[in-house]
């Protein structure tokens, strides 16, 4: 357990004891015997194996990061395993003169108390063996919060990188904008070097109502790591969230992601990219959980597979009684690059109302054979065709989002991704 | 689209038609051979196949299956009313009859009365090339067309079988599903009685269907037919079942396994309609092998039961081979209808689809759960899985749990579902042409599963029409 460098509040002492007791109460997922880990094996991981970092000054290499975007256009906050890098409030660039508050959650857990103490832990219960380990020893993490009506114009970058060797890293993010506010935050996980370390991160997304949150999350840790990721997110009456993951690195990763459509007029787009390769196995599971009558989602996932990577992609849309009018819609479509890649395609659909348009497709294909040899007529190579198409199958993605510094910063990370999979051409 | 004909026909059925408990609803007085008390013991398991009079390999399948059995845990996934399923109180074998009557004026007059009132022999006089009839655990009438025959068709029931063609049912039973395949399987291994035993030899084309129909009538009965069907190198079958049980306040249980062997080039198809009284757990089965250049196709609906799980399977594990899953569920007040279907892709260029239709109303709950795989070294596999569900009022459920793994690259794969309601306009325009509103959504519920019906034998078509119907009856309100 740790105890933070500051004095910590006593409910968030008391939180921690309690994550620690169910920590040890709380059996790890067996694989194929608990719905949702049928086809993660934890087999061979030992997650109490990692320890926290030690405390330590090295200061990490300036790392190019998953969105790479011009210096002054984001305000760009990092932390390495869990020490934030400054002390100082994070919001520069005068993004703090609203109110907003940008700066680390367990320095946040001092200084706004109240704030932090009525969102922490209220969309993530932390039942769930993840989650406790997560709440017993997170460090640093981040708090973003808007106040009802404020802008926040550049968006947020949290980068949290991982150093130390063997560690492991909990992560934990809280972002509450308040009515209507509107931010963008891009958090990304790295890791600095191959410290083929644990990453498990908790993030709690609340979108008040009629606000506004462009949520991006990226991984591109070292493909020895393990990442597991808890986050949810809850949408207010008229509230719009707009999430963006991108899966690349890790040696076997597992995100969880759900969205909660709390209010009537709220809608979610979620946007999950993915491109394996070597022995990787990317796991995403999602939900799209409508709670209140008048509501959209809208999710779309594609992978890229190579080699003998493995990828699984869960999915469930909810419909609790009395959501009537909901729209929600999941697709998800994966080309596998190799004959020894395989993918993995749950979608599921729980309606408990009648009045409601839902639809869900899943496809998993190879690359089409009739494209390539439209391609390759005009005198490309099959190299540079087969390229062509698998950017052309992703790029369908990007222009999900209309253009701007995140759509650019999406496709960028895209197309970097998919060099470093496939090969320079 | 509608015609005043049709509408006037369709205010017939609906006439013709009372509820369930009265047309299927009734039961008769008990007056049985044996019935085994109620329980599973060893003692037990080691009396049926006494009574049986089963070679030694049988009831040592048996005596291990129920091994499995014991040892196994109930499912916890599909649904919470499975933890209901009491083992300890079921009648696991009931006696109506000495044995298979081959003549309808041979079966017990009690008995005859009941399939007289379902229209059984009517049915097979018309157009089937053969009909058996189960009642309770054993098949009471078993016929087969003298030409049939003449061509080395064998349609027996599965007792009969293990009798006159011990070799053929060694070779092939439970080969397909093993006894330690699931809990249930493991049930039916154990305490199996009755089912259908068909071998169609190479080429033979078994020109209509052969037909099986089930029955309940004792109170907290476990029915566990058992049905193997071979058809050989290139030959065609086509196999229809139908159930009911009368309305008793307390559970019973009907727990089948069914195992087809569709050897290269030949053909199956086998039908289903399900309408088991709403106080039968219904938890089945049924799987098939196809070889190359085989097709197994399962057509099956389910209307009746308190919860059903049942997901037919097709292994395709020959070159070239085709599975297809046809499935319509309606699942009304109080009953949950958990099915769908599963296609392994085990040898290169194999093809299959799945087209699953269901309909939740009064709060009923019906589920699509189905598993799509392509296993390494299928490839240039195809397959394309449909779902879609209409939801009649609020208080009804409808899920969708496809699963789609795939291991192999060269494949194009697909999955769509959508659930709906009815569509305002459908009505609208309906009642704009002068259609009562109840009369519009019968029209549209019927539309919705046509695709599927039209794949119904013409009388099963009719059929499933009028049950679709009165499950209907009263929708809007």
């Amino acid at each position: 357990m740790v105890s933070a460098a500051v004095a910590e509040p006593a409910w968030l002492t008391a939180r921690r004891e309690r994550a620690v007791a169910l920590r040890n109460e709380l059996a790890l997922p067996s694989f194929r015997g608990v719905p949702g880990w049928e086809y993660f094996d934890l087999e061979g991981l030992d997650l109490d194996a990692f320890g926290v970092a030690e405390d330590n000054d090295n200061a990490p290499r300036a790392l190019p990061g998953i969105f790479r975007v011009p210096d002054d256009a984001v305000d760009h906050h990092v932390q390495v395993d869990g020490r934030p890098l400054d002390d100082g409030v994070w919001a520069a660039g005068g993004q703090a003169a609203g109110g907003a508050i940008v700066m680390p959650l367990s320095r946040a857990a001092a200084e706004h108390a109240d704030l932090v103490q009525s969102h922490f832990g209220s969309l993530v219960a932390s039942e769930d063996p993840f989650v406790a380990r997560n709440e017993a020893d997170w460090s640093g993490g981040a708090f973003v919060y808007v106040p009802a009506g404020v802008r926040v114009a550049r968006p947020i970058v949290l980068s949290a990188i991982q150093q130390a060797a063997g560690s492991a890293f909990h992560w934990r993010a809280l972002v509450v904008l308040e009515q209507g506010a509107e931010a963008e935050v891009w958090e990304q996980y790295l890791s600095d070097g191959s410290p083929a370390g644990l990453l498990n991160a908790v993030v709690e997304l609340s979108v008040g109502p009629g606000a506004r949150l462009r949520y991006l999350c990226g991984q591109d840790l070292d493909e020895q790591s393990s990442l597991f990721g808890t986050q949810r997110a809850e949408v207010a009456r008229d509230a719009t969230l707009e999430w963006v993951a991108l899966g690349f690195g890790g040696a076997r990763g597992k995100v969880r992601m759900e969205t909660s459509l709390a209010g009537p007029g709220a809608s979610a787009r979620v946007t999950g990219a993915y491109a394996s390769h070597a022995r990787q196995h990317l796991d995403f599971d999602t939900t799209q959980e409508h709670v209140a009558p008048h509501t959209t989602s809208d999710l779309a996932f594609r992978g890229v597979l190579g080699d003998r990577s493995t990828a699984v992609w869960r999915g469930m849309i909810r419909v609790d009684p009395g959501a009537q009018q909901t729209d929600a819609f999941q697709e998800s479509r994966n080309l596998l690059l190799s004959k020894r890649a395989h993918a993995d395609a749950i979608p599921g659909l729980e309606i408990e109302a009648n009045d409601v348009r839902c639809t869900h497709a899943a496809a998993i294909a190879q690359i089409d054979a009739e494209q390539l040899f439209y391609l390759r007529s005009r005198g490309l190579g099959r190299g540079v065709a087969q390229r062509l198409v698998i950017d052309g199958f992703m790029q369908a993605l990007v222009e999900r989002f209309p253009a701007g510094i995140a759509h650019d910063a999406v496709a960028g990370a895209l197309e970097r991704r998919l060099e470093k999979v496939l090969g320079a051409l | 689209m509608a015609t005043p004909e049709t509408l006037t026909e369709n205010q017939q059925l609906s006439t013709i038609n009372s509820d369930y408990t009265e047309r299927f609803g009734f039961h008769d007085a008990e007056n049985y051979l044996y019935k085994a008390p109620k329980g599973l013991t060893r003692e037990l398991v080691e009396k049926i196949s006494e009574f049986k009079s089963e070679p030694e390999w049988m009831r040592e399948f048996r005596l291990k299956a129920l091994d499995h059995f014991l040892a196994r845990p109930m499912p916890t996934w599909g649904s919470p009313a499975l933890a209901e399923v009491d083992f300890d109180n079921i009648h696991y074998f009931v006696r109506a009859s000495e044995r298979a009557e081959r003549s309808w004026d041979d079966v017990p007059e009690d008995v005859k009365r009941t399939f007289d009132r379902l229209g059984i022999p009517e049915a097979e006089r018309k157009f089937l090339s053969g009909v058996g009839a189960q009642y309770e655990s054993e098949v009471v009438y078993h016929q087969v067309h003298k030409d049939l025959e003449a061509q080395g068709v064998i349609f027996m029931d599965m007792d009969s079988a293990l009798r006159e063609h011990e070799d053929l049912v060694r070779e092939y039973f439970a080969t397909v599903i093993p006894p330690n395949d699931n809990k249930l399987a493991a049930l039916n291994s154990a305490v199996w009685s009755g089912g259908s035993f068909v071998y169609v030899p190479p080429g033979v084309t078994v020109e209509m269907p052969l037909q099986a129909y089930f029955r309940i009538n004792t109170e907290n009965m476990g029915q566990f037919e058992r049905t193997l069907i071979i058809a050989d190198e290139g030959s065609h079958v086509h196999y229809v079942e139908g159930c009911t049980a009368p309305t008793y306040s307390s559970d019973s249980l009907h727990s089948a396994v069914v195992e087809l062997v569709a050897k290269p080039g030949a053909r199956i198809r086998y039908t289903t309609v399900q309408n088991w009284s709403t106080n039968v757990f219904n938890l089945v089965t049924k799987r098939a092998i196809a070889r190359e250049h085989a097709t197994v196709e399962w057509v099956d609906c389910n209307l009746g039961s308190k919860l059903t799980m049942k997901y037919p399977s097709v292994y395709l594990l020959g070159e070239g081979a085709h599975g297809e899953i046809l499935s319509i569920a309606f699942a009304g007040p109080g009953q949950h209808q958990d099915a769908g279907g599963k296609i392994i892709h085990g040898a290169p260029n194999t093809t299959s689809n799945i087209f699953a239709k269901s309909i939740s109303k009064g709060g009923g709950r019906s589920s699509y759960r189905g598993l799509l795989e392509v296993a390494k070294g299928a490839h240039g596999s195809r397959s394309k899985v449909v779902c879609d569900a209409l939801l009649l009022d609020e208080a009804s459920r409808s899920d969708t749990y496809p699963t789609i793994r795939i291991g192999e690259d060269d494949v194009d794969v697909g999955h769509e579902a959508t659930v709906s309601k009815i569509g305002e306009e459908q009505i609208f325009y309906l009642q704009s042409r002068g259609i009562p509103e109840e009369e519009a959504s019968k029209l549209i519920v019927n539309g919705f599963i046509e695709p599927i019906t039209k794949e119904l034998p013409m009388e099963y078509a009719v059929e499933m029409n009028r049950l679709i119907e009165l499950q209907m009856e009263g929708s809007i309100g």
